[in-house]
């Protein structure tokens, strides 16, 4: 009966552990304009697997908790890019880039906040 | 802090085509750092329901409950830790607004749309603000002009399948970097006339109301700032037995009608300066409010008119750094009231001059905000009002917030209680005096709160429990004693009134997008009667809340909302004319449910369709003696559940530029 109590616990451990050390925390930097464009930059960042994402607008840097499993940094990077803000893993195409309003142009347009 | 007058303006040129949209935060957050719990509703929780005036925005709010005063006049009264609306002072971005006579019909005149959000507090507030609220502070922050988030125009349109119709219209100018003016106009009307229970009376009012209002603010060279606005308000209702025409004599044999009007003008303005020090500001706020009101209730009438001035002056400064902030001021707050009910005139002027001293201290844990205020009433002589606010917050995320005070008013006993007029009950004063308010005395209450709030993550994801516990204790109340089924009787308290309030609540985002918030409360209110110590009437000890809201990519928005009501203690009531008199009762508990959804576009047209009511609840003959209001038994202030059933609505807000 200890035995078992012990292999359920080593079990039930290890798979809690395997799950822990399958959620990554990075960051990259992702361009964008102010605070308007914050909420557009994080919710295209909460694709399958990810958990949290936050960008800050000061520093331009994008923090996402993620699941390894399920998702990769590059595939989070691909979605930010189509919501049309480039990033140092992926780019955003011409066409998606325009898709933003005007004053979210990060390209041309500067922020006074 | 809360209490200041003034707004930190940023007179840097803007490129006005930007608009800024806040992050995705909570529609409701608990402010962690002030002494003073406050939950902060935002313009996200209003819209979650039809929130079409004051009076309605508070469906997702689990610490207001709203009820209905009677079946009658179709309005609906507030109660914060078991205590009726009166209790709490609804102020409008720090001056009293709905009070005195206004006390409960004064929520159905702040429209929706034209709030930008609200601050809630329990308990006493701070003494800069009065001594009169005991149950808690609803202060209301109107849109501003001169904030570049918003729009030039704000258009609502509203439409219930109760028959109300609705619309709204905000304008904001700002003309220059200094002068901004806004412009808020609110038409509404209830056009048609619906008896879903069956009872030959109404179940709401018809009406017809207008209100507008007009602002201005100058941030002017030298940190000075002035602001100063306009408010008007007309109101027709006309209500009662299905076959009442307005106008009509109310006599046996011909239909009972309800009748209501009021009109209502205002003028305020504000002044400030902050000086070079930034610390250092004072301002002055000044008020003047006109309110009429005429009301007949079958073959009863009420008419009173209020006329009303206040005036607060501020100055804060810091002793040695800021970490120590001191507020000294002085206030004048003047009442005339004339009122007359069936035929007796009852008058009375109250001039209540005052100052007061507020300390602050800040420290990385732990907040402590202490206030005295002195004033002097002229019909009831001088009181001192002391608060405290203590804040220890042990870690970062947990906060403990401690609230003491004290609070005066004066009842207004028939403004407050217009509800028990739609009876045949009499309104029966005991009190041997003359002069002072009706012949009695000023309501004089303690109340001590503590609460308890921690900010966790939960799988990455934020969320938040609270759990608080308020005790008011009345020296003095003026008790609205309904024992008696032929009556009303008002008198001081002989013996003890009190209230326990508890309430523990959860906040969650469940997933991505989706936010659960559900709450219990239990409340204890009872108050000796000439009778014996009771609970209050028709309130209900257990309450539980649960709401979900969800919003997608491409913003569609959800929102469920549902109630359980507990058991309410009904007094004994005059029933059927040949049954009599019958024992005390208990209302059945219940379930009430709302739901609405929405789907906006860039931010700038929303479209929404919801329900109220949708399990169509409703009390059986909410009216005693329905079928003859004139007899002894006729009483339609009994109300425990709701009074119509299912209402399905829809609008839309367009915000253009």
């Amino acid at each position: 009966m200890k035995r078992f109590i012990l292999l359920l616990f080593i079990s039930v451990f290890s798979i809690s552990s395997f799950a822990q050390s399958n959620i990554k925390t990075e960051t990259f930097k992702v361009e964008g304009n102010c605070g308007m464009c914050k909420k557009r930059i994080e919710e295209s960042a909460y694709i399958k697997g990810v958990k949290r994402a936050e960008w800050n607008k000061e520093s331009q840097i994008l923090t996402v908790i993620y699941r390894s499993s399920r998702t990769t940094l590059e595939d989070i990077a691909q979605s930010i890019a189509k919501a049309g803000h480039s990033s140092e893993k992926a780019e955003s195409s011409e066409k998606d880039y325009n898709r933003l309003p005007t004053c979210c142009q990060y390209k041309t347009q500067s922020c006074d906040h | 802090m809360l209490s200041a007058p003034l707004y930190a303006q940023d007179t840097t040129a803007k490129n006005l085509d930007e608009v800024i949209i806040r992050q995705r935060q909570k529609s409701t957050t608990i402010n962690m750092i002030d002494p003073i719990k406050k939950e902060k509703i935002g313009e996200r929780e209003l819209l979650k329901a039809a929130c079409c005036n004051l009076s309605e925005s508070f469906e997702t709010t689990p610490s207001v409950d709203v009820a209905f005063t009677d079946a009658v006049s179709g309005y609906k009264q507030i109660q914060m830790l078991g205590l009726a609306g009166p209790y709490t002072s609804i102020t409008r971005e720090n001056i009293p607004d709905a009070r005195g006579l206004s006390a409960v019909t004064g929520l159905t005149f702040t429209p929706g749309t034209w709030i930008e959000g609200m601050q809630l507090s329990k308990g006493t507030g701070s003494v800069v603000n009065g001594y009169e609220g005991v149950a808690g502070q609803i202060n209301v922050e109107w849109r501003k002009p001169f904030d570049e988030k918003e729009e030039r125009w704000h258009l609502n349109a509203y439409q219930s399948s109760q028959g109300r119709s609705e619309a709204n219209l905000v304008h904001n100018n700002r003309l220059n970097d200094r002068l901004s003016t806004n412009i808020f106009l609110h038409g509404r009307s209830q056009w048609l006339k619906l008896d879903q229970n069956n009872d030959g009376f109404l179940d709401q009012p018809l009406d017809k109301q207008f209100i507008a209002a007009n602002r201005w603010f100058w941030f002017g060279p030298n940190r000075w700032e002035i602001q100063g606005g306009i408010k008007t308000v007309y109101v027709e209702n006309t209500g009662g037995q299905w076959a009442y025409e307005k106008g009509s004599e109310q006599k046996a044999g011909a239909p009972w009608g309800f009748e209501l009007n009021m009109q209502r003008h205002e003028g305020w303005a504000k002044l400030g300066k902050i000086f070079k020090n930034p610390a250092k500001s004072i301002g002055l706020q000044l008020s003047g409010i006109y309110h009429h009101q005429d009301a007949r209730f079958g073959n009863r009438a009420y008419e009173a008119t209020q006329k009303s001035f206040y005036a607060n002056l501020i100055y804060q400064t810091f002793i040695s750094n800021t970490n120590h902030i001191l507020k000294l001021g002085a206030s004048t707050l003047a009442d005339d009231y004339d009122e007359r009910w069936t035929g007796t005139a009852y008058t009375r002027t109250e001039v209540v001059p005052g100052a007061f001293a507020e300390y602050a201290y800040n420290a990385q844990k732990l907040n402590i905000v202490a206030g005295l205020r002195g004033d002097y009433h002229n019909i009831f002589g001088a009181f001192v009002t002391p608060r405290l606010h203590l804040r220890y917050a042990p870690a970062e995320r947990s906060v403990f917030r401690v609230s003491a005070g004290r609070a005066q008013r004066t009842a207004n006993i028939f403004a407050e209680n217009m509800g028990y007029m739609a009876s045949n009950r009499t309104l029966h004063i005991q009190t041997k005096e003359t002069g002072k308010a009706y012949g009695l005395d000023p309501e004089v209450a303690w109340n001590y709160g503590i609460n308890f709030t921690q900010k966790f993550q939960l799988d990455y994801r934020d969320g938040a429990f609270s759990v608080d516990y308020y005790y008011t204790d009345f020296k003095n109340q003026i008790v609205t004693d309904l024992e008696d089924p032929h009556q009303v009787s008002f008198y001081n308290l002989q013996g003890s009134s009190f209230a326990n309030s508890f309430q523990a609540q959860l906040d969650y985002e469940v997933i991505h997008n989706l936010d659960l918030r559900v709450a219990y409360r239990w409340y204890d209110v009872r108050t000796e009667f000439q009778t014996g110590l009771k609970e209050k009437p028709l309130i209900a000890a257990h309450r539980a809340f649960a709401n979900l809201g969800y919003e997608t990519k491409n913003h569609w928005k959800f929102d469920y909302t549902v109630q359980w009501i507990g058991s309410k203690r009904i007094p004994s009531v005059h029933a059927h004319h040949n049954v009599g008199i019958t024992g005390e009762t208990r209302s059945p508990d219940f379930v009430q449910m709302n739901a609405q959804i929405s789907k906006s576009w860039n931010d700038k047209f929303e479209v929404y369709l919801g329900g109220e009511n949708l399990t169509n609840y409703m009390m059986h003959d909410p009216i005693i003696g329905a079928a003859d209001p004139y007899a002894a038994g006729f009483d339609a202030s009994m109300i425990w559940g709701p009074v119509m059933g299912i209402n399905i609505y829809a609008g839309f807000r367009w915000k253009i530029f």
